[in-house]
């Protein structure tokens, strides 16, 4: 119904469907949720987008997460003990 | 996989640049130095052909403009960090012309595509503020590519990482 009228237009605004289709089919593997539905078309563009955002932010707070963790085992480690060169051989 | 390899390789060096300092320095110095230098191994996989990769280099610069340096020397990437990304100007006249023409139709289906758009508009900005470099990506199919590139970088990186972190922790427990 509003395929013929993304192809035309060139607003930059508008996402068409085939383009969500094709990120709906890919962002399947990522997003649990979306994955469940049997029927790609059914899925709306801005749930599709919040869901891709909510993805990102979460693998943001993973980092910095795992980025704590890594300084406090750096940090709790006696210099010469055998934990330190778990590490160092690890990491550099 | 080769990312996964490609990566930690990377984002060692990164730590190795800093190692030295690394008695001498608090905790969250050492988080910095950690995240930053694997953002860049992140970002430096993709060799400057992404968008989203471009402007993370940029952006860790002015961060740490000595580390990404040293990361980046001798790569093809090290001109990116000076290179100005395009600002896309946004013509404001054009969409409130063309905003007004579609609501001249009053009929329901038409003010319901309306809202769609909008709400559409609005996710995309929001994911605009979660990619680096969102802000430069004027059209929403090259947003939408370089989101899918960068899920799959994040991914790499919290793979390897958490891999590292929790092969740490078990090292350190026994």
């Amino acid at each position: 119904m509003s395929n013929r009228r993304s192809r035309q237009s060139s607003n930059a605004t508008r996402i068409s469907d085939d383009q969500m289709i094709d990120l709906v089919s890919k962002l399947r593997q990522f997003l649990p949720e979306i994955r469940e539905r049997r029927r790609s078309d059914k899925v709306s563009a801005s749930k599709v987008l919040q869901e891709t955002c909510n993805y990102i932010r979460k693998l943001h707070r993973e980092v910095d997460n795992l980025s704590d963790r890594l300084s406090l085992l750096l940090d709790s480690v006696d210099e010469d003990s055998q934990e330190a060169a778990v590490i160092r051989n690890l990491l550099m | 996989s080769s990312m996964n390899e490609e990566f930690l390789k990377k984002w060692q060096m990164g730590l190795q640049i800093f190692s030295p300092s690394i008695d001498n320095t608090s905790v969250s110095e050492r988080k910095r130095a950690i995240k930053l230098s694997a953002d860049v191994a992140m970002a430096s996989l993709r060799k400057g052909t992404t968008c989203w990769s471009r402007a993370l280099i940029q952006k860790t610069a002015t961060e740490d403009n000595f580390l990404v340096r040293q990361m980046l020397s001798g790569i093809k990437e090290e001109p990116l960090i000076n290179k100005k990304l395009p600002k896309v100007m946004c013509h404001r006249k054009i969409v409130r012309r063309s905003k007004k023409i579609l609501m001249r139709r009053k009929s329901r289906s038409a003010m319901e595509e309306v809202a769609a758009k909008k709400l559409v508009k609005k996710k995309t900005q929001g994911l605009r503020n979660v990619v680096p470099g969102g802000e430069f990506m004027s059209s929403n199919v090259l947003l939408i590519q370089e989101t899918l590139d960068y899920i799959i970088s994040l991914q790499t990186q919290v793979n390897v990482m958490k891999s590292i972190v929790d092969a740490a922790e078990a090292g350190i427990e026994r």
